[in-house]
């Protein structure tokens, strides 16, 4: 079982470097909770990792949830 | 965690038996360098793993290393590499970047803790993958030179009428960019096992030209590519006032615990 690789048809390729760092941070850190860790990096609540990714994303709004949460306003 | 331990074990992926093979991990440094990414059974499951040096990877440590914009990406495209490389070798759940346990057998009770659920989301991924949707609206037209200052000042009334207007219009697009919006989700769910809604992306990143209106992952099967394009292909044909972009396809990372039915 073979991925077709990234971005196969040329309009939509993201080149050599890789996949666009918000739409990873959109899955890596979304990823629902499978299994929890010993060490829960609650990722979300370090208000650090928020201020960063507010640079980032500029999508972390106080009044909602982290930006990784499964929601939006459709 | 005690003091004394040195490592722990970080968990990227969950995958079905029997697993993906040796070679398949073979070349990957993950997120830590040079312990070996390896594959650590758990009943019937099999986790991709590596252990990694307790300095680096407790959580004080840990709350650090991801507050640094470099670092998060360092760690973020180190954990995709491995599902990416699991996942063309054997159906794998994603799980989220730095999931950590004190050691190998931690890591498998927490796995054979879940393991029915584990098994369920094995299933349905099996097969499929992930694709990420993004509809975005266009700013509309540039103000007309009727909206100028100047002109504005010349009646109080035109002014108002002016503001309601280009409020009107706003309103407008972004109605038909919600609709529209809609209309793609709606299509592509006819394709999909299932689907989320993740949250769209601010003016930052999107750039001052157009609205994130809908950022949506859609669980399809694998077979289903050159249907999704099309159906992609024929959406942009029938409206150019939004973008549509696809990107994948990505590990199932939104669907390990679910998503909804379409």
């Amino acid at each position: 079982m073979t991925v077709a690789a990234w971005g196969s048809v040329p309009a939509e390729a993201h080149g050599p470097i890789g996949v666009p760092l918000v739409d990873l941070l959109d899955r890596v850190l979304a990823t629902g909770v499978v299994v929890s860790g010993d060490l829960v990096i609650a990722i979300a609540e370090v208000p650090l990792v928020r201020l960063s990714l507010h640079a980032l994303l500029s999508s972390v709004n106080e009044r909602v949830a982290a930006p990784w949460t499964d929601s939006g306003p459709l | 965690m005690t003091a004394h331990q040195s490592t722990l074990t970080y968990v990227f992926a969950v995958c079905g038996p029997p697993g993906p093979e040796a070679e398949a991990l073979g070349g990957l440094s993950g997120v830590a360098p040079p312990a070996p990414v390896r594959t650590l059974a758990a009943g019937p499951l099999t986790a991709v793993v590596q252990d990694v040096p307790a300095a680096d990877y407790a959580e004080e440590a840990l709350r650090e290393r991801l507050s640094d914009r470099a670092e998060l990406e360092r760690c973020a495209r180190a954990h995709h590499e491995v599902i990416t490389a699991s996942m063309a070798a054997a159906p794998t759940v994603p799980l989220p970047l730095a999931t950590l346990y004190r050691g190998e057998e931690r890591a498998r009770e927490a796995l054979r803790a879940r393991e029915e659920s584990l098994l369920t989301a094995l299933g349905r991924i099996t097969g499929r993958v992930e694709w990420g949707v993004k509809v975005y609206a266009l700013a509309g037209q540039p103000a007309a030179a009727a909206s100028s200052p100047g002109a504005a000042a010349a009646s109080g009334r035109a002014y108002l009428e002016q503001l309601r207007s280009r409020q009107r219009g706003r309103e407008e697009r972004q109605g038909a960019a919600l609709r529209a919006a809609e209309r793609v989700d709606t299509v592509v769910r006819g394709l999909a096992v299932a689907a989320r809604r993740l949250r769209p992306h601010g003016a930052e990143v999107t750039g001052p030209r157009r609205t994130h209106v809908l950022n949506a992952a859609y669980l399809v099967d694998r077979g289903r590519e050159r249907q999704l394009r099309a159906a992609l292909a024929s959406l942009r044909r029938d409206d150019a006032s939004v973008e549509i972009e696809l990107s994948g396809p990505w590990a199932p990372y939104s669907f390990a615990d679910g998503g909804t039915a379409p």
